[in-house]
């Protein structure tokens, strides 16, 4: 299992995408926590509350992260790379599985890389307008250990997502859509059907729920991590049943 | 070695394997042989567990190939020279399919020199050309130093120097004990390297043999000479035999025991008398009815 996450981590850095994932995070987490910064006026950014709020902005790695867990699988597929890794481990359940555990550990890293740019970036612009820095209070790290836990469930959704759609540009736009449209979509056919309470058990209301940052008829932190861990299990069950079925031709 | 018993596979309509049954005798080259669309592709990706046959199976080494134990070790396999990340280097494919068998990274470096791809080992695959790409894919079935072979088309793609450059490849594998199973649609390309031959058409096999049972077995015609040609005909075609004329003799359809007691009852003279062999083209044509690309 080892040699098999190796090799995952191999194929991801040996892409030029890798270097994409790493630029989008520093470049989009840098702008956010520089708008934040900028657009709160005096004294609200001496506020703990503000500092957590600038490291919610590592949150951005979490979508980066369900992209790169999709990727991980339907590249494969795209190019037929398939072949030799199913040649190399027949047991195509394993396969899958190194690629959740190398997801988990590239979605740490690039969570890790945008908390970086939140406590240096955000460290040095807060210095220089003289106000304090509560980016280390424990409010703070407790949110920035969410983001990480976080992170990783959105990249193990992306395999899910990618073992069960095969197709790259179809997994990853229906994605997209789902988070930003579909989801809402539901709200409106939940309240036809006076079952509102369902809307918290859909999976990225539960994945808000589980950073925190949510709002108020969301999931609790507890509950939102486990409805979340439910969808990935239960689509990443799906997707392994069609991986093992799929004729490689 | 090879073992492939009642093998059948169905896409919607077509029937891409019906009941194929053939065996890879450790330690030959078998050419897997029959014109584009025969079901060669479908049965190899089932030899490797890569397509789930409908009914039938197929074993390697004793085993079916999921259940090997280090099958990059065992069995080694060129499938479509396209089946590569073209934004990776050629040496980190390799690299990628050793660390996933496990295999150290300088053996990426032996294979390319082994393949002769070390010059373009770092660069894109997405500039290789398709012969580059062939040999990218043999260097990632050799990574394995594997006993089993297994090639789809390996000669797509290579000019005439590349497809004599793979000969000498396989014969060389061949000769350190290696079993080859080596499909193609162009006959010529693996005549000259093969043991034995599995024909194939429509799914089905047509014929299972050596290269030499193939030629003993194929209808050879008699080559005669003769200054009296008009005559011979006559005599001929008397007997109930066709003879067609073949360059400045005549190829008859009656064995050269038989052609030359029939000349000599009748006084005709004749210069030469001899056999005409049929080329394995020529048989392999035969049996798929011609239907081939070449």
């Amino acid at each position: 299992m080892i040699a098999l996450v190796r090799a995952e981590l191999l194929k991801i850095r040996t892409t030029r995408s890798w270097w994409g994932y790493l630029t989008a995070v520093v470049v989009l987490v840098g702008i956010a926590t520089a708008g934040n910064i900028g657009s709160t006026s005096g004294d609200g950014r001496s506020t703990v509350s503000f500092a957590v709020s600038l490291v919610d902005g590592a949150g951005i790695a979490a979508l980066l992260a369900i992209v790169l867990g999709i990727t991980v699988v339907t590249t494969e597929f795209r190019h037929g790379t398939v072949t030799p890794a199913f040649l190399a481990e027949p047991r195509r359940e394993r396969v899958l599985a190194a690629k959740a555990l190398a997801t988990t550990l590239v979605a740490l890293f690039l969570d890790v890389v945008a908390l970086l740019v939140v406590v240096v970036l955000g460290g040095i612009l807060l210095a220089v307008l003289g106000a304090e820095n509560h980016l280390l209070a424990a409010d703070s790290l407790q949110r920035a250990a969410l983001t990480l836990l976080v992170a990783v469930l959105w990249g193990l959704l992306g395999v899910s997502i990618g073992s069960l759609v095969h197709g790259q540009v179809a997994a990853i736009v229906g994605t997209l859509i789902w988070i930003f449209l579909g989801e809402t979509l539901l709200w409106g056919l939940f309240a036809l059907l006076h079952v509102n309470g369902l809307r918290a058990y859909l999976p990225f209301q539960a994945l808000d729920a589980a950073d925190g940052t949510g709002g108020g008829d969301l999931l609790s932190t507890p509950a939102g991590i486990a409805v979340s861990l439910g969808w990935i299990a239960g689509l990443g069950a799906l997707g392994l049943l069609r991986t093992r079925r799929r004729d490689i031709s | 070695m090879i073992e492939v018993q009642e093998l059948s596979k169905r896409y919607g309509k077509t029937q891409a394997v019906a009941r194929l049954s053939f065996t890879v005798e450790p330690g030959t080259i078998t050419g897997f042989l029959g014109p584009n669309g025969a079901g060669k592709s479908t049965t190899l990706r089932s030899v490797l567990g890569l397509v789930h046959p409908d009914s039938g199976g197929a074993t390697v080494l004793g085993v079916p190939y999921a259940r090997l134990d280090r099958p990059l070790h065992r069995v080694g396999a060129v499938l479509e020279a396209s089946e590569v990340h073209p934004g990776r280097s050629g040496r980190n494919h390799l690299r990628v399919q050793a660390a996933a068998a496990g295999i150290p990274a300088s053996r990426a470096d032996e294979v390319l020199a082994l393949v002769e791809l070390t010059a373009a080992g770092r660069k894109r695959v997405k500039g290789y050309s398709l012969g580059m790409r062939q040999r990218l894919g043999l260097a990632t079935a050799l990574l394995g130093d594997p006993e089993v072979l297994v090639l789809d088309e390996p000669a797509n793609g290579l000019d005439p120097a590349g497809i004599r450059w793979l000969r000498d490849l396989l014969r060389a594998l061949a000769a350190e004990g290696r079993t080859i199973l080596v499909s193609s649609h162009v006959l010529a390309e693996v005549a000259q390297t093969v043991d034995r031959v599995v024909i194939v058409h429509r799914g089905e096999l047509i014929r299972q043999a050596s290269v030499a049972e193939v030629l003993a077995g194929a209808r050879g015609l008699t080559r005669v000479r003769t200054p009296d040609a008009e005559r011979l005909r006559t005599v001929l075609a008397a007997a109930g035999a066709t003879a067609e004329p073949g360059g400045d003799a005549l190829l008859v359809d009656l064995p050269p025991e038989r052609v030359g007691e029939l000349a000599a009852a009748n006084g005709v003279i004749l210069h030469e008398l001899g056999v005409e062999q049929a080329t394995l083209e020529e048989v392999f044509l035969e049996l798929t009815g011609g239907e081939t690309t070449q």
